[in-house]
């Protein structure tokens, strides 16, 4: 689904739905953006999150008008209300450069992946995530079940040392693999995020794409894309930021290419 | 903890749907050596609404668990579970040190037990070394994956003493659900037992089925 000469931004959401919806309706139109909901995000709203956020981001790059916002956007801030209302460009322009949306699932799967992959895909999602540390038997399964629903597998490195080693276990690789530093990990200055590992994965998984997730600073996400990863993840910056948010995605996509 | 250290305990996990949850927790003996858990799946179906309509329809001062497994981001996860009733929240003893510090710290601010579930460990004792602070609960966990297609893997029940020669903490046992299994982990020193598969709809043998799980566990 994702195009291999391509390299991508992944945005990961984890405020309130409403403030999401927000956020994603402000969002520049671009082929290159991914759209995340985060593990907090499903563990607080459940499923239906997944398919909010697809329904938001397809409105948005399709060219649908967001329907008349209901009652639970009281309380927001102006920004937030002005963008959920704003007029987007017309629709003639949007269809020409409409494109497919992506929709991520960080599941964070470590048992029942059978289930958990069909919970995914029932509510849109294009690909889904499974823990690098679960089972063997839980990511074969996994990957597996994607493949026969026909959405993309994604193995998340967060806490593994070796993710060379976790793929030479594994019946099948992965679509994607995530090499990740945890939020809790970050206070930990000497935990980088393993950039080497890219070129020694992509140079015997040549179908693998690589995400990096965990640096989150303009620096981080250039030697992310410097080191070949074709997947940026970032999260921070835009949910803390959110009306800063298309500054900031377009400065991303320039240095992302 | 919140638990009691002289009793033991039938953790009852819920892991298909609100309403066939709403249906079991109805038929259950009252007990207060009965655990509910709200299960991942439900909480990744329905979010944190798994948890609050459990406890309503939960007898009043049942302790649920939520079965966060927590693996980043470990203050977000801790808060929400307390703020929706929870009394225990899990965590993945394969998260990295970080979140597991942060969580078991967070816990205990808020009032909450803290679980590490160990599925996919090897060697607990090495894990809980690690930890600035010890959990309440080590959870000792054979996966429903592995289950299926591993047949030979086995709850590595020699661990429970291993943990509590080492540690001042309660050992739960998750994966194993037949009657002989429940036993064997009673019989090995496990204080919490976790069950699902009997629990996963809601039959006539319900009640019944509750009662004999706790005479196995004294």
């Amino acid at each position: 689904m994702l195009d291999r000469k391509q390299k991508y931004l992944q945005i990961a959401f984890n405020r309130t739905l409403e403030e999401i919806a927000a956020m994603i309706n402000s969002l520049p139109l671009s082929n290159r953006i991914i759209i995340e909901a985060g593990y907090p995000l499903i563990k607080t709203y459940g499923i239906e999150s997944i398919r909010k956020i697809r329904q938001w981001w397809s409105e948005r790059v399709l060219g649908y008008s967001i329907e008349s916002p209901s009652m639970e956007f009281k309380g927001l801030s102006d920004f937030l209300i002005k963008s959920l209302f704003k007029k987007s460009t017309s629709e003639s322009i949007k269809k020409e450069i409409a494109f497919s949306p992506y929709i991520i699932a960080d599941l964070k799967c470590m048992d029942r992946a059978f289930a958990e992959v069909e919970a995914a895909a029932s509510a849109g999602a294009s690909a889904a995530t499974c823990l690098g540390l679960a089972p063997l038997e839980t990511i074969d399964e996994f990957i597996k079940r994607c493949e026969e629903l026909g959405i993309d597998s994604i193995l998340d490195m967060i806490n593994i040392e070796y993710p060379f080693e976790v793929l030479s276990n594994l019946i099948k690789p992965p679509t994607i693999v995530m090499l990740h530093r945890g939020v809790d990990e970050e206070e930990n200055r000497g935990k980088e995020i393993p950039y080497q590992e890219i070129e020694r994965i992509k140079s015997v998984y040549e179908d693998v794409l690589i995400a990096v997730a965990g640096g989150e600073t303009i620096n981080e996400v250039i030697t992310g894309a410097f080191n070949d990863a074709d997947i940026i993840v970032v999260w921070r910056l835009f949910n803390e930021n959110p009306e800063k948010i298309v500054v900031i995605t377009n400065e991303f996509l320039k240095e992302i290419k | 903890m919140i638990l009691n250290r002289r009793q033991k305990y039938l953790q009852i996990a819920l892991n298909s749907d609100l309403s066939e949850a709403r249906e079991i927790i109805t038929q259950l003996p009252f007990s207060e050596r009965i655990l509910i858990e709200a299960g991942t799946p439900l909480i990744k179906i329905y979010g944190k609404r798994a948890i609050s309509e459990i406890k309503s329809v939960a007898a009043p001062g049942t302790y649920i668990v939520s079965d966060t497994k927590c693996a980043d981001l470990a203050l977000r996860d801790v808060r929400m579970a307390a703020e929706v009733g929870a009394q225990a929240v899990t965590c993945l003893g394969v998260a990295p040190v970080e979140t597991i510090d942060r969580f078991i710290e967070e816990c205990q601010k808020n009032g909450v037990d803290s679980m590490i579930d160990m599925m996919n460990v090897d060697d607990p004792v090495s894990v809980l070394k690690e930890l600035k602070n010890p959990p309440d609960i080590v959870v000792l966990h054979r996966g429903v994956d592995e289950t299926e297609f591993s047949k030979e893997k086995q709850i590595p029940f020699y661990q429970i003493n291993q943990i509590k020669n080492n540690f001042d903490v309660f050992v739960s046992v998750a994966g194993g659900d037949t009657i002989d299994e429940v036993q064997r982990a009673i019989l090995n020193g496990a204080d919490i037992i976790v069950v699902w598969k009997a629990f996963y709809q809601s039959t006539d043998e319900t009640a019944k089925l509750a009662e004999e799980f706790l005479k196995e566990i004294r």
